[in-house]
């Protein structure tokens, strides 16, 4: 039996980088709308592919921002 | 001193026209005690994410002022006994 391929992980673009986002703060839901899915969960750093400090960060300014009713907790309740 | 950032959602109920000087009679303890209000910024009325208090809507306002913190969480706290007031974050920025 061929031995499956050991897959690359593909290095994906840093999005802040492209959107040229400098502080990411909790005000800016444009930006932390890419950062959730569409039931409301954060996104995973493979998925977004952004740095560990800055995912730490994007994870905080949508909790704050949960808490001033700007993004939902969860869109779609089971 | 420091600096200070203050979200505020208000009741949706409210005059529009009357947030702004209901603000200013609140930012009064900051001024009194030697701080300094910098920015009132008040967004209008917005959908929010979530009912609070069964509304579905709320004004949201930020204020961005320097005091000492005492002032500051003296201001936080009078602001939450305030029945139009729905909501409140104080933050400082950059920390």
């Amino acid at each position: 039996m061929a031995k499956p391929a050991i897959r690359k992980p593909k290095k994906k673009a840093n999005p802040l980088k492209a959107a040229k986002v400098e502080n990411i703060d909790y005000k800016d839901v444009a930006l932390l709308r890419k950062f959730i899915s569409d039931r409301g969960k954060i996104r995973a750093r493979r998925v977004t592919g952004v740095s560990v400090q800055e995912q730490r960060l994007i994870a905080n300014a949508v909790k704050n921002a949960r808490e001033m009713a700007l993004l939902p907790y969860s869109s779609s309740p089971r | 001193m420091r600096q200070y950032e203050l979200m505020v959602i208000l009741d949706p109920e409210l005059d529009d026209r009357t947030v702004q000087p209901s603000l200013e009679k609140f930012l009064n303890v900051v001024t009194t005690d030697g701080g300094t209000v910098d920015t009132i910024d008040v967004w209008g009325r917005r959908r929010l994410a979530y009912e609070i208090k069964k509304k579905a809507e709320g004004i949201y306002a930020v204020v961005n002022f320097t005091s000492e913190p005492a002032t500051a969480k003296e201001l936080d706290r009078q602001l939450g006994l305030n029945e139009s007031i729905m909501r409140t974050k104080l933050m400082r920025p950059g920390a």
